[in-house]
């Protein structure tokens, strides 16, 4: 049975590289059927990817791009949670502050962050202002959707129990209102910076002279697709690397959910 | 001279209607019932006949329409950590441990961390769960965790448990296990128990008194003391002709 | 007491099983299970809990493949093109977008059954089951335990060649369930069908089988077969019922 279980601990590498190698492959088809100028072939941007890293472009190094768009990413996405996550869940504890906040709050939600672009020019001028504030816009509105739902559809059985056991109900917020909703805040907490992540891009892409958003208009200034797309995968690559460190993160904030992931 | 007992909790006229917007529900019609200190009372009743709404009235989480709650002679006005209560779904706290769950009611109450945990560990050795403390909820199988909801209840130290069908959701083995484990944590550490259930052989095997609910309206339809010596036998002949004569009066809720 | 050879006297196997083995990578869950089905019998499984009885009836079923061993039913291997094994499940698994009489219809346009026939035979379990005022509301408009009556019609309406229960009766009050037993054995007597019936609830099964076999505890095996022949109507406080019902509790000796 030793090639059944080479098999079962290869697999898992295994089908990875295997679907990667596929979707390369049809890349490089795609790019002989349709043309060079319009999809440059993998290895045109692993070779343009080689020379970004190498060069300053802009007065940067593609490392600092990335470090530009990350700040302004994480400053967003953490006022985003300190001021969303406080917001959504009272909400969701108290009827009266939901009454009051909602009506306001549901008109507000359905305005793309983009949307918000010209204004924040005007209120922030052209600098890092405008760029956070979208980025903040569209983790905020996830970061109270989320957090209000966690604590709305608490289970009414654990808050019942607590009331069993004397809790006040500043208690009961805080012993079981709270834990109760993390899973729910951490769903949110994923969105919230893919999110964030996609609105940086669409931020850089109005007057930015750093960023990985820079980077994508630069290529196409310069018509350079393969650096366009260079910068469309570090996107990707970034964004992934993003969201699974916030998984490890929840599995170690929210331990009694580990056999659920 | 005989000892006047001492009424422990009772409910005095309870009336609690359920609209909806086709009809008005009487769950419960003018209910009496006085349980004694230490008394092991079981309400028994079939599906939807009121048994868990009358529970909730005792233990304050919901209110009557009429009538009032009485604990050592005081009205009720909310829930309390003088009424423990034992849920049939568990209630646990998914995110915290076998122990901090037991413990709860004390951390509540502020006791500090060394003597809450102290109190715990005993319950926790009392339902058999020794070597779990650290378990989180969703390791254990359905019967732990109703052990983990009885020894949380129990340690917070209340007057009365109340107990609403905690073994409903148990398979019948795992049932009587439990139900052999209540009584001799009773006899232990005894208390005020009401212990509401549909299953006329566990009210039998527990209670000192079983009383019998009908439904629509929930009335109290009539009440047995149990004078066989605990513990009981599920066949022993006094039994069973308990059960028969209980079984004859209950009514059958299709 | 009947020995097992009178039991099995002019009674023709309709379900054979051999060395039945599950084993998941190193956990062996059935261990060499042997045991026979009598056409239009009333078998019934107890065994302590966590035995595997689950893994024991998906594995009957052909949910899941045994490791080893074979399943016949009327001499050939099982086989869901040909055979009808039905299945009630612990959970209520009620079509909820079809009223009580489609639900009970449902089982039988699959199987392509004639017209006229499909009819008779949804009279006939309606009848059986008194659901016949209740024939179209819809089973979120009915109680759970009527829910699980239409569930145990249907299946008995495909007249299947083996319905598996497991534990369909769950914890309904006592009351309720011996309610429910009877009219279970009247379907049975009536259609003449062959039942295995799982439960953990050892009265249950005393009171409905005319066979039980006790499981063991993981590994399970068939620990011991015991043939219960008391008359019907049974009454749980019958000397007879209440020795044989220790018998069985002896005999699994959980706790």
């Amino acid at each position: 049975m030793i090639a059944s279980e080479f098999f079962k601990k290869g697999s898992k590498l295994f089908l990875p590289l295997l679907s990667v190698a596929v979707c390369l492959s049809i890349w490089e088809v795609l790019h002989l059927i349709i043309g060079g100028d319009f999809l440059p072939s993998p290895y045109q941007v692993f070779k343009e990817a080689l020379r970004m890293f190498s060069v300053k472009i802009g007065g940067n190094t593609v490392w600092m791009h990335i470090f530009y768009s990350l700040r302004r990413v994480v400053i967003a996405y953490l006022l985003g949670a300190a001021t969303g996550l406080p917001l959504g869940m009272y909400m969701g504890w108290n009827r009266t502050f939901d009454k009051v906040v909602k009506p306001v709050f549901e008109v507000l939600r359905p305005i793309p962050p983009i949307a918000w672009i010209p204004i924040a020019i005007l209120w922030l001028g052209i600098g890092e202002g405008p760029k956070i504030f979208i980025c903040y816009v569209g983790a905020f509105v996830i970061f109270v959707l989320n957090a209000y739902t966690g604590m709305r559809y608490t289970d009414p059985l654990l808050i019942a129990a607590a009331r069993t056991y004397g809790a006040s109900r500043r208690q009961q917020l805080f012993n079981v209102a709270i834990p109760a909703s993390l899973p729910s805040v951490f769903a949110g907490v994923q969105n919230a910076l893919s999110m964030s992540w996609m609105c940086v891009l669409a931020a850089e892409l109005v007057g930015a002279r750093e960023g990985v958003g820079y980077l994508i208009i630069q290529g196409m200034d310069m018509y350079k697709p393969p650096m366009i797309m260079v910068g469309m995968i570090i996107i990707g690559i970034i964004g992934a690397s993003l969201a699974v460190t916030l998984r490890w993160f929840e599995r170690l904030v929210c331990p009694w959910r580990r056999d659920l992931t | 001279m005989a000892q006047r007992p001492n009424i422990k909790i009772e409910c005095r006229n309870i009336s609690k209607m359920f609209l909806t917007e086709q009809y008005t529900i009487n769950v419960l019609d003018d209910v009496s019932l006085q349980v004694e200190e230490n008394e092991f009372v079981v309400v028994l009743g079939p599906g939807q006949c009121g048994k868990t709404t009358l529970l909730n009235c005792m233990a304050g989480i919901i209110m009557p329409d009429e009538g009032k709650v009485l604990m050592d002679g005081k009205e009720v006005t909310g829930p309390g950590p003088d009424r423990g209560v034992v849920f049939q779904q568990y209630a646990l706290f998914p995110w915290k441990t076998v122990m901090d769950n037991v413990s709860f009611g004390l951390y509540i109450k502020g006791v500090d961390k060394s003597k809450r945990n102290a109190t715990a560990q005993k319950y926790i050795d009392l339902v058999g769960l020794q070597g779990f403390e650290k378990s989180y909820p969703h390791q254990l199988s359905g019967g732990m965790k109703q052990r983990v909801g009885l020894a949380r209840a129990w340690a917070n130290g209340p007057d009365v448990l109340l107990m609403d069908e905690p073994f409903g959701a148990l398979d019948a083995q795992t049932r009587y296990s439990m139900e052999k484990e209540t009584l001799s944590i009773w006899e232990k550490d005894k208390r005020t128990v009401v212990f509401v259930t549909n299953n006329v052989e566990e009210a039998i095997y527990l209670g000192d008194r079983v009383v019998v609910m009908s439904c629509m309206p929930g009335h109290i339809k009539s009440q047995y003391p149990i004078d066989i010596p605990k513990p009981r036998e599920y066949t022993d002949p006094r039994f069973l002709e308990m059960r028969r004569k209980i079984s004859n009066d209950t009514e059958l809720s299709l | 007491m009947t020995t097992k050879e009178e039991y099995a006297r002019g009674k023709k196997v309709k379900v054979g099983v051999t060395d039945l083995t599950k084993r998941y990578d190193e956990l062996l869950v059935l261990d060499d299970i042997n045991f026979e089905i009598y056409d239009g019998e009333l078998l019934c499984i107890v065994g302590p809990t966590g035995c595997g009885k689950t893994t024991f009836l998906n594995t009957l079923a052909r949910f899941i493949p045994a490791t080893q061993g074979d399943i016949l039913v009327d001499g050939v291997p099982s086989d869901p093109r040909r055979h009808n094994i039905a299945f009630v499940f612990q959970e209520i698994s009620s079509i909820p977008w079809l009223n009580v009489e489609d639900n009970i219809r449902f089982g039988l346009k699959i199987k392509r059954l004639p017209a006229d026939e499909i009819e008779r035979r949804v009279e006939t379990m309606l009848e059986l089951v008194g659901l016949k005022p209740f024939r179209r509301n819809f089973p979120q408009e009915l109680s759970s335990s009527m829910e699980q009556r239409v569930v145990i019609a249907r299946n008995f309406a495909l007249n299947p060649d083996l319905l598996l229960m497991d534990e369909p009766y769950g914890q309904l009050d006592i009351k309720l369930r011996y309610y429910l037993e009877d009219e279970l054995i009247r379907i049975w007597n009536e259609l003449k069908s062959t039942v295995l019936f799982v439960t953990h609830n050892i009265e249950e099964a005393v009171y409905l089988g005319q066979r039980i076999l006790v499981l063991s505890n993981k590994p399970a095996k068939i620990k011991e077969e015991i043939i219960v022949d008391l008359p019907r109507p049974r009454k749980f406080d019958d000397p007879e019922f209440v020795k044989i019902r220790e018998h069985v509790t002896e005999s699994i000796r959980w706790w």
